[in-house]
């Protein structure tokens, strides 16, 4: 089967073909939800903002100037909409008085590790999740979050080091 | 139980990764040989690491259902038809655009129907100082210029005309203003806001006399721009 580019299925989009943004979404979900999980942590809420990221997408693409650069484009929009989740829910969390640990995947256990992920500092955790959820491409990964491959090895050093400490203080405070 | 070696920490984490040459590697090993603590933590973190990838498995395994599920979410939204500048702009910037505009027909009006017009002039005078000095000015001056002759013309016309006419200079009003930075045009903004605001008080009976006749004569007009700039100006809800 024929692979469409993305200049293709944008330009059809907006000429009112709904089929071709599917194949959109289908191409980039992936991405664009493990940017969200990335960001804010847990499952739940990373499959509203990604649902949410596509619609926008959709409603906005004629203001894409460059439709090669969709899936950059698309990302970027997940980024934005998940970094105003998180706020949301901090600005909640604040109110109440008390912060929600939860779990990044549904599990049968309220699993350490996911509460331990949960737990790192985003720009630790964005890396983190989208190595190890997505094939484990340092390339991919720094081509996705826009900096040196270099970089993101550092960032997945300390991320798995802080994740460690993070896990072994859970462990010693039941 | 032992700890790991502190200045060995990064490497093993890096050996985790992967990212080891062949004589770091080596290196690394003889120092496990001898480091129950080192060597201990080298098997957690790929434990974590293990744990991680089987995490993202699972994961991956709803991947497919979710994007349908967004897909099957997209339900008749559409692309967005014409590609509107204004909107591009910030609230802030839409907000200022209709309290100028507003500011601008109230101050005319107000020299229509009080005797002492003078007040009126120096606030108006004021403001376009500041916006003359600050923003692009043939177009904010174009703008008022424009609302005045409306507002001169006749009152009866200007219910539809405003609308039309506005929404045509703000067009332009916004294009220029695109090519300056955004942070700018808000910084700028603020500034004819805060000069309005101060306006206001010097000369508030004047202002608020020109408003309440802006309401009762061009309502329909000015609510409709305020609904275009999705904000309605305080001065018409009181
Ligand atoms: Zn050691």
């Amino acid at each position: 089967m024929e692979q469409r580019s993305d200049i293709d299925l944008v330009e059809a989009v907006c000429q009112g073909q709904r089929s071709a943004y599917a194949v959109l979404v289908r191409r980039y979900y992936s991405q664009v939800f493990l940017v969200c999980l990335g960001v804010v942590g847990n499952v739940h809420d990373a499959e509203d903002v990604a649902q949410d990221t596509m619609v926008k997408g959709l409603e906005r693409i004629r203001q894409l100037r460059d439709p090669d650069q969709f899936g950059h484009w698309i990302v970027k929009i997940a980024r934005n909409l998940s970094i105003n989740c998180l706020r949301r829910r901090a600005a909640a969390e604040r109110l109440v008085g008390q912060r929600r640990d939860e779990p990044l995947a549904e599990s049968t256990a309220a699993d350490d590790l996911h509460r331990a992920v949960a737990r790192l500092p985003r720009d630790l955790r964005l890396p983190l999740v989208m190595y190890y959820f997505d094939g484990r491409s340092v390339k991919s990964v720094a081509q996705t979050l826009d900096i040196s491959t270099s970089g993101v090895y550092l960032k997945l050093r300390m991320a798995l080091r802080e994740l460690h400490d993070i896990l072994t203080a859970q462990g010693e405070t039941p | 139980m032992n700890q790991a070696c502190t200045n060995m920490q990064n490497a093993i984490a890096d050996h985790v990764l992967g990212v080891l040459s062949e004589e770091q590697t080596q290196a690394l090993r003889s120092h496990l040989a001898g480091c129950a603590g080192c060597a201990e933590y080298l098997r957690q973190l790929e434990d974590h690491s293990k744990a991680l990838i089987a995490c993202g498995a699972r994961v991956e395994a709803d991947m497919a259902a979710r994007c349908e599920k967004a897909i099957e979410a997209l339900g008749d939204v559409a692309p967005v038809r014409v590609p509107r500048i204004v909107p591009l702009l910030g609230r802030l910037v839409r907000t200022a655009v209709a309290a100028v505009l507003i500011l601008g027909a109230g101050i005319v009006i107000g020299r229509f129907t009080t005797p002492r017009a003078v007040d009126a002039e120096q606030l108006r005078a004021d403001v376009q100082a500041s916006v003359l000095a600050s923003l692009k000015p043939a177009v904010l001056e174009s703008v008022l210029a424009q609302v005045d002759q409306r507002l001169e013309a006749s009152h009866t016309q200007m219910v539809t005309d405003i609308t039309e006419q506005t929404h045509r200079d703000l067009r332009v009003f916004a294009n220029e203003l695109l090519s300056g930075t955004q942070t700018l045009v808000d910084r700028r903004f603020t500034e004819v806001v805060q000069l309005i605001e101060a306006g206001r008080l010097t000369d508030r009976r004047q202002v608020a006399k020109a408003l309440d006749q802006i309401k009762t004569q061009t309502g329909i007009g000015l609510l409709r721009l305020a609904a275009w700039t999705e904000e309605t100006p305080q001065a018409l809800q009181n």
